[in-house]
């Protein structure tokens, strides 16, 4: 029985995925969004400040691992202004009529964020190629690279849900891009953490995207990563574990 | 059974004929116009606080988290450097304020309820500019509370930084007659809106954040070219603060208190007659 409420609430999620997917097609102008303003940011900080930031490398080898950390960001922004929009819009009590199980709806959301950050990523790494960045990696350091982008994309797509879950409005929703977009800035992403004053260094140093930022770029760049690795999958991991079981929680409340 | 009352036609008053008369008019007309976009103000109070807290922002990101690593040239304090050029980028701000503002007045039919008034016709255009105008000396003071808070000065007398200022402010009214007039071409809130992102880029294009020598040959162009250089290198003049540019540099900013005077000069001329132009014929 498990087994088949199991194979259900997968393609319940399959066909929510497909859905929100062809909802993004509709939705051009934050599909362009989510795709130019990582490229635009990265274009922006390697030609016109790349010159005078001193990171001891070519710049654009330095940036890169940051921007597509930037990608998943502005990508779970749209995940979370999709997810309020369907509590606020009614849709849920027409999905509930037709006994689609609530954590496919989720599920689906997630599924969707994840394949569009995964089309922007690689555009991103076709731009920043064209620029002049050349990853070093092998193939067991690039499984490992697509690895971690994996897992961080998945946790912030998730928190992304929750936070659209969370929010009254796709308005309220929308200002969790603002906060998002901030928290890879405070980090290794764009200047060396030891350039920052240092009551910053604390804050840089342990925040979630550092560890992600770091692994990504000893991995693509084949550089020594430390213990940068277990810190980013266990940031990931508590990121992910919290936001299933926040989403789940306020998802069922709301729809009750 | 119904009473029917005499309808007393109310003549409208007559159009000033002389030209002082008409300059008054337009400037009764427009003080009353930049009143009532203030008096707007409080029930959008987030408009000003977005004017104070983004470049508060932009202080502290490029202040501190990337400031430490970009290297001023001629040596000094990155802060001292960047100031200046957030001091521009407010003024900038103006353009897309007031596009926004304006479109939002035309989308909602304001602006056609102030042409069916007996009002002087360029005291809308006037009045909006004015508006931003004192708007944009309030956020000029909250960034210069910014900028002393995180270490800069002036170092160059009262008389220099006022006309540092003033500089700024002249910029800034030109660009608000930009704003204006794309405002009134675009006429709609959600197209102004998908606009604003287009005007980082000039600030972004300059030496505001980082000297230009850093960047590709054709981008260095372009920036050392742009009227916002000018002004932010203008303003590092008269301040005292670091990263006067020396040596082989670009015409405006050899001169650039003179370029920015011409570049203002040159977008008053072209913005404001066409702005006040299209605002008298928009529905015809």
């Amino acid at each position: 029985m498990s087994e088949l409420a199991a194979s259900r609430t997968l393609t319940d999620s399959l066909t929510m995925a497909g859905r929100a997917l062809r909802l993004t097609r509709r939705q051009l102008d934050a599909l362009l969004t989510s795709l130019m303003m990582p490229i635009l940011l990265m274009l922006v900080f390697v030609y016109l400040f790349g010159g005078a930031i001193q990171t001891g490398s070519k710049y654009v080898t330095y940036v890169v691992p940051g921007v597509l950390l930037l990608c998943a960001g502005f990508g779970s922004a749209t995940t979370a202004v999709s997810v309020a929009g369907d509590l606020t819009g009614g849709i849920i009590d027409r999905f509930r009529s037709m006994d689609v199980s609530g954590t496919a709806v989720l599920n689906g959301h997630v599924v969707a964020s994840a394949v569009r950050n995964l089309a922007s990523t690689v555009i991103v790494f076709g731009v920043a190629f064209l620029i002049g960045f050349r990853p070093h990696a092998g193939p067991a350091a690039w499984l490992a690279a697509i690895g971690v982008l994996l897992a961080f994309i998945l946790a912030i797509s998730w928190l992304a849900a929750a936070v659209g879950v969370l929010a009254r409005s796709a308005e309220a929703a929308g200002g969790f891009t603002f906060f998002i977009m901030f928290v890879p800035y405070a980090s290794s992403a764009f200047v060396p953490i030891d350039t920052m004053p240092s009551w910053l260094h604390g804050f840089a140093q342990n925040q979630p995207v550092t560890p992600v930022i770091e692994t990504l770029r000893g991995l693509l760049l084949d550089q020594p990563v430390g213990d940068s690795p277990w810190q980013a999958l266990a940031w990931c991991g508590g990121i992910l574990v919290a936001s299933i079981a926040l989403a789940a929680v306020l998802f069922r409340r709301r729809t009750a | 059974m119904a009473v029917e009352l005499p309808v007393r036609a109310i003549a409208p008053p007559a159009r000033p004929s002389g030209r002082m008369d008409r300059i008054r008019w337009t400037l009764v007309d427009g003080r009353t116009v930049v009143w009532r976009n203030l008096m707007q103000l409080k029930s959008q109070p987030g408009e000003l606080v977005g004017a104070i807290i983004f470049p508060a922002i932009m202080v502290v990101l490029f202040g501190y988290v990337f400031g430490s690593a970009i290297k001023v040239p001629g040596g000094g304090n990155y802060r001292e450097y960047l100031m200046p050029g957030l001091f521009a980028m407010t003024a900038l701000t103006s353009l897309m304020t007031t596009m926004l503002a304006v479109a939002t007045d035309a989308s909602k039919g304001v602006m056609d309820r102030f042409r069916s008034m007996p009002m002087a016709r360029s005291a809308v255009p006037f009045g909006q500019v004015g508006g931003d105008i004192l708007i944009g000396v309030v956020g000029l003071v909250a960034m210069v509370g910014c900028g002393y808070a995180v270490g800069w000065r002036i170092h160059h007398g009262i008389l220099s930084a006022l006309a540092a200022f003033g500089l700024l402010i002249l910029l800034r009214y030109a660009l608000s007659w930009a704003g204006v007039l794309f405002g009134l071409l675009v006429k709609n809130e959600e197209t102004a809106d998908q606009m604003l992102p287009l005007v980082f880029p000039l600030s972004m294009l300059s030496n505001s954040f980082v000297p230009t020598a850093g960047m590709p040959a054709w981008l260095r162009v372009i920036s050392d070219w742009n009227p916002v250089s000018a002004v932010v290198a203008a303003c590092r003049g008269l301040f005292g603060n670091p990263g006067v540019p020396a040596g082989h540099v670009a015409l405006p900013l050899q001169h650039p208190v003179v370029a920015t005077l011409l570049w203002s000069t040159v977008l008053l001329a072209v913005f404001a007659p066409l702005a006040i132009r299209r605002y008298r014929t928009a529905n015809r």
